[in-house]
């Protein structure tokens, strides 16, 4: 369907996502580049838009939108110049996902925790259908933090859900400071582990591995429900907003700034 | 012979007999299926039905996902406990604007278990989530009839499940209607406004004064026919509300906000719980207590009717 690679589609992406959280003088610049690989690449292999009963995509870390909306409209599913309409009255591209208004939502999301949750209930429903899709999850790994994340993980694993898949965007860092300057995570992939899942760790800006879990999970290859920890970067793509907190969440990001971070993308 | 029999069990009942043809409906449990009732429906349908543990926010995020498959979830707990779960209610559910039936049951004067386990805020908290329609159904024969428009309907739903035994007393040929409070007795100038079982008490506390009260059964909480109200509202002087839940946010606040609305100039009392938890005991001695038992209620439509 797309005639660019995967590698120019994600550059757009960041590209895009820059452009509508300029023009919308806010937005969630540093979370939303961390995970262009991911949402590309479940995008691009998991879902189909166009089919009526498809596989789920619900991005529980529901601020990290304008990553989701940029990759809409690279695989066309956005009117022309919508992205401009990012963070107004009355646009679809609200600051945190809203199904009402935008039917590619699976879920509302926004307040953290949740979204994993709602893909138990998608799995369920899809099981007493027969329809058996799959349930894509991408969480931030701040959000694990959230109560909720293991009551539902408890349940995955007692229930060995397999059509669901775990993705964590382990970009370290959370709203205020790092994840380690907050609340370390200790043990992390033994604790998933322990609750039922596999878990494997990946480069989460590797589009070759994402591609590769991706497949075999379509095609039931996992025993086990599974959880795939990505390492990237927090601001990736930009040099100045990698790993810098401060590009978290922008207020009005200057014209100079978002000159440099396109024409580093250039 | 009258028989009693408790709200939540025709609540139960009714749902498995509605579950027999609508293959939509699913349950979705926190551990607390018996005491909720929703132990009939997992008997005869276990695999619409879905035990969840003591997590009760992600029985409200997979209730909401199973809605969003196109089924209709009863999730079913204590009122305190499944409605405190505000954040999880208001996003995945609210937001999503997802057909998912919140049944809070063991709401107003619960019992010896006490303050934690009784429900006097569950209205109020409900209230103010978008598009939530809300029902408190007040004697078994109306538990059914909600049951089954809950059971119809698409729309976000709490209803309010009283674990009180209640004597039918409306009659045979009573429908309900959403949004539409029926007038279950006729009066001149003053009239008593409640639901939930606490409207049967209001019902003996007025046959007792043995004058002309009206009687409005409010089991359509939110959203309401507001002509409809006003055209009952209007035919009297002096209205008192009864509830056995808070004075803030209730029933007396849905009508106080009707009466202000529309300029309406009425001699008005909220009566019910004040701002505070309730105790243990019995729920005859807590009604005794609380001032909304039978004997109590005659006094307080005697003083304010000034009869």
């Amino acid at each position: 369907m797309l005639k660019k690679n995967s590698t120019d589609c994600c550059k757009n992406i960041r590209k895009k996502i820059l452009f509508s959280i300029y023009y919308a003088r806010s937005g969630h610049v540093g979370p939303s580049l961390s995970c262009v690989e991911l949402i590309f690449s479940i995008l691009k292999f998991g879902i189909n838009y166009k089919k009526k009963d498809r596989n789920k995509f619900i991005l529980s870390k529901g601020h990290a939108v304008p990553a989701f909306y940029a990759a809409l409209d690279e695989f066309n599913l956005l009117k022309k110049n919508e992205l401009k309409s990012l963070r107004k009255v009355n646009s679809r591209l609200q600051g945190h996902p809203d199904r009402k208004k935008l039917n590619y939502v699976d879920a509302g999301t926004g307040a953290l925790g949740q979204g994993l949750s709602i893909g138990i209930g998608y799995h369920l429903g899809s099981k007493l259908l027969n329809t058996n899709n799959k349930i894509f999850c991408l969480l931030g790994d701040g959000e694990i933090q959230e109560g909720q994340i293991w009551e539902s993980a408890m349940y995955i694993g007692a229930h060995n859900l397999k059509n669901i898949i775990v993705f964590i965007d382990g970009n370290k860092f959370q709203n205020e400071r790092s994840i380690s300057e907050t609340l370390p995570e200790k043990n992390l992939l033994k604790k998933w582990n322990s609750f039922g899942f596999k878990t494997i760790k990946i480069n989460g800006h590797s589009l070759n591995s994402i591609e590769k879990i991706i497949k075999k999970f379509l095609r039931n290859y996992y025993k086990k429900p599974l959880l795939v920890y990505c390492e990237t970067v927090k601001g990736k793509g930009i040099s100045f907003m990698e790993n810098n907190n401060k590009f978290h969440s922008v207020k009005d990001l200057s014209e100079e700034n978002y000159k440099k971070a396109i024409s580093e993308l250039s | 012979m009258t028989v009693s029999i408790s709200i939540r069990e025709a609540f139960g009942k009714e749902l498995v007999r509605l579950g027999k043809t609508n293959k939509k409906i699913v349950a979705v449990s926190c551990d607390l299926k018996d005491a909720c009732k929703l132990s009939f429906f997992f008997e005869k349908y276990p695999k619409r039905s879905f035990e969840v543990g003591i997590a009760e926010a992600n029985a409200v995020g997979i209730s909401a996902g199973l809605s969003m498959s196109g089924f209709r979830p009863f999730l079913a707990s204590f009122a305190s406990f499944i409605t405190g779960k505000n954040v999880e209610i208001r996003t995945s559910i609210s937001y999503n604007k997802c057909g998912v039936v919140i049944v809070g049951t063991h709401g107003g004067l619960i019992g010896p278990d006490g303050a934690t386990q009784s429900s006097v805020q569950d209205v109020a908290v409900m209230r103010s989530l978008p598009y939530f329609e809300i029902i408190q159904p007040s004697s078994p024969l109306e538990t059914k009839q909600i049951t089954a428009y809950s059971a119809s309907s698409k729309k976000p739903t709490y209803l309010r499940i009283a674990r009180n035994e209640v004597t039918e007393f409306l009659p045979k040929n009573y429908k309900f209607k959403m949004g539409f409070p029926s007038l279950i007795k006729k009066g001149k100038a003053n009239l008593v406004i409640s639901s939930g079982p606490i409207l049967s008490n209001c019902v003996a506390a007025v046959k007792k004064t043995n004058k002309d009260i009206g009687i409005l059964n409010l089991s359509s909480i939110k959203p309401l026919n507001e002509k409809h109200m006003l055209k009952i509202l209007r035919n009297y002087r002096n209205i008192i509300t009864v509830e056995d839940h808070s004075t803030i946010g209730g029933l007396g606040s849905v009508v106080a906000e009707i009466l202000a609305r529309n300029k309406l100039n009425k001699k008005f009392k909220i009566h019910g719980i004040k701002d505070d938890f309730v105790d243990s005991d019995t729920p005859s001695s807590l009604e005794k207590f609380y001032k909304l038992d039978i004997k109590n209620l005659e006094k307080i439509f005697k003083n304010f009717f000034k009869l």
